[in-house]
């Protein structure tokens, strides 16, 4: 990992609130997983914290992210012009590892969760896919042309308002008789992950998540960014940034 | 220009030090720089049993700095000594384990271990962590007991001793002085100090724990003070800290009363802090022609 001094190169909104932003180095960068992330400065460091966001989008000297403006942070990224310097550390985290055994992945994603799920396909070109991607109403679809452009892709929504009525694991459950996968990627909100949980003990199909929670270093000196996983009766706390962010779905004290 | 400085008997090639808390053992940064340039780190707070830690969130972002509520996770002696030690005996810095505990007799029994270890430089007494339920406040606060657990873990510490004082006191010489009685070799000041960061949407406080600890540029102001106030109050050397990032803070602390400094907060903003301050605080002193470093210390002429 290094800390990268990036120029940006393009800003895009996809909705009013949601924009991909991507970053050029002006030298090469490391090697990256899908699953890992970036670890980005405010423009102007103006606020104290970086912030974290998945490699959603990557190349040799290019990496683009994906947001949503939330608060005073992602509102100033989303106000960088081209040419903007803006520092970030990468790559960070294990990200996902699949191998020879998984012929078939299923890619479930809630929200801004189908983010980290995008760069699957492109590092594991020999596994089949198939990508769930849900979301509460129309007007909050996104990175539908993305995946349907890797893989087969179906769009759910909890109002029925565009793609398939109902939740997205509803629309895996499905699936499954057609589309019977050895692996389960997935990244969402804890409700849906509580039901991509359930849904993968009951089939027994492995799922490993990505992870998030506010953090510190981004490195895994401080220690903030604590992951409850079951340890015997207990919790033990694992670091999303070093230690995940990805972990095996089973593993996580929901 | 030298800028070494001896604190208690200890040398360091430099007054830049590594901040409890913010480094971890110091692996996760020697990924980007050797952080043998360092003058010293201070690691992770310890205690005799391993311990999770709190529940997240564990930090929010406030206004030039962050609260945070780990709880002193950490891996106990046990794991510290399998897991942690043996890299610590690879490092060329000067390396300070910092010792926290519930209990009276937890302090002491783990002070009498860790002391004892080839690779520990020197033990940094936190008595002042506001994210623990039982012990960390309370000893740092009154004075009667900032004496009494010095003097305590001073009987069966075989390296020099460092206490660390809590701001979140009604007065920072008293506890500066209660310390040197109960024998400390050296002060380092200030912790963090105790806030609060509410979600009011959620009708709920932030941090899972309700209560933090502030650090960062935010609490350079009440930290310089004290240890202004601290070295007027004692004759000990004293290690400086609280939102330094840049070579003039350094300087400031120093001028103050600072016979060296940790750097904490910033490391977290941005990972050279630590080393960027090093070379900073080099080329400024040269700047400013000044034949040594330690010169600084306690310099400052009160209005």
């Amino acid at each position: 990992m290094r800390d990268v001094r990036f120029k940006v190169e393009n800003i895009r909104f996809l909705s009013g609130s949601v924009f991909e932003l991507t970053l050029l180095s002006a030298q090469k960068l490391p090697p990256m997983r899908c699953g890992q992330f970036l670890h980005i400065e405010t423009p102007d460091r103006s606020k104290p914290l970086r912030r974290p966001f998945c490699l959603y989008k990557f190349g040799d000297r290019t990496v683009t992210l994906a947001a949503a403006v939330v608060g005073g942070g992602t509102a100033a990224l989303s106000r960088v012009k081209k040419g903007d310097v803006l520092n970030a550390v990468l790559p960070l985290g294990n990200g996902f590892t699949l191998g020879e055994r998984h012929k078939k992945a299923a890619l479930i994603g809630g929200g801004l969760g189908c983010a980290p799920l995008l760069s699957v396909p492109d590092c594991y070109p020999k596994t089949e896919y198939r990508a769930f991607l849900g979301f509460a109403d129309k007007a909050s679809v996104l990175f539908e042309r993305e995946f349907a452009a890797k893989c087969k892709t179906v769009v759910s929504t909890d109002d029925g308002g565009y793609g398939v009525r109902g939740f997205v694991t509803d629309a895996f459950a499905d699936s499954l008789n057609e589309f019977f996968p050895d692996v389960v990627l997935t990244c969402g909100p804890p409700a849906m992950l509580k039901a991509v949980a359930a849904l993968c003990a009951k089939n027994k199909i492995p799922a490993f998540v990505s992870t998030e929670e506010r953090m510190g270093c981004g490195v895994g000196a401080c220690l903030v960014c604590a992951c409850a996983l079951k340890d015997g009766g207990g919790v033990k706390y694992a670091r999303v940034c070093a230690d995940g962010p990805v972990f095996a779905l089973e593993d996580l004290a929901l | 220009m030298n800028m070494k400085v001896k604190i208690a008997g200890v040398e360091f090639k430099n007054p830049v030090i590594a901040a409890s808390g913010t480094f971890g053992f110091g692996r996760e940064y020697g990924e980007f720089y050797d952080v043998n340039a360092l003058g010293g780190i201070c690691t992770k707070g310890l205690t005799l049993r391993k311990r999770e830690g709190n529940p997240p969130p564990r930090i929010a972002e406030t206004a030039s700095g962050l609260l945070n509520s780990v709880g002193l996770q950490n891996p106990g002696f046990d794991g510290f000594l399998s897991d942690d030690v043996p890299f610590l005996d690879k490092l060329d810095t000067v390396v300070i384990v910092n010792v926290a505990g519930g209990t009276e007799r937890e302090y002491v029994e783990l002070t009498s271990r860790v002391s004892a270890l080839s690779c520990v430089d020197m033990v940094e007494l936190n008595i002042s962590c506001p994210n623990v339920k039982c012990g960390g406040m309370a000893f740092g606060v009154l004075p009667k007991s900032v004496e009494q657990i010095t003097s305590a873990v001073k009987k069966v510490c075989k390296k020099p001793l460092i206490v660390k004082l809590s701001p979140n006191v009604a007065s920072i010489a008293d506890n500066a002085r209660a310390a040197q009685g109960g024998g400390a070799d050296a002060l380092s000041l200030i912790n963090t100090l105790a806030g609060m960061a509410v979600d009011w949407r959620k009708r709920e406080p932030v941090l899972h724990n309700n209560i933090g600890g502030l650090s960062g540029p935010a609490v350079k102001p009440v930290a310089l003070k004290m240890v202004c106030e601290a070295y007027k109050a004692v004759k000990i050397p004293i290690i400086g800290m609280g939102g330094i990032s840049t070579p003039d803070d350094a300087a400031e602390f120093m001028v103050a009363g600072a016979a060296a400094v940790q750097v904490g907060s910033a490391n977290i903003f941005c990972p050279s802090a630590a080393i960027d301050l090093v070379n900073g605080l080099t080329n400024l002193a040269k700047s400013c022609n000044i034949d040594s470093i330690g010169e600084l210390t306690g310099s400052l002429k009160w209005h």
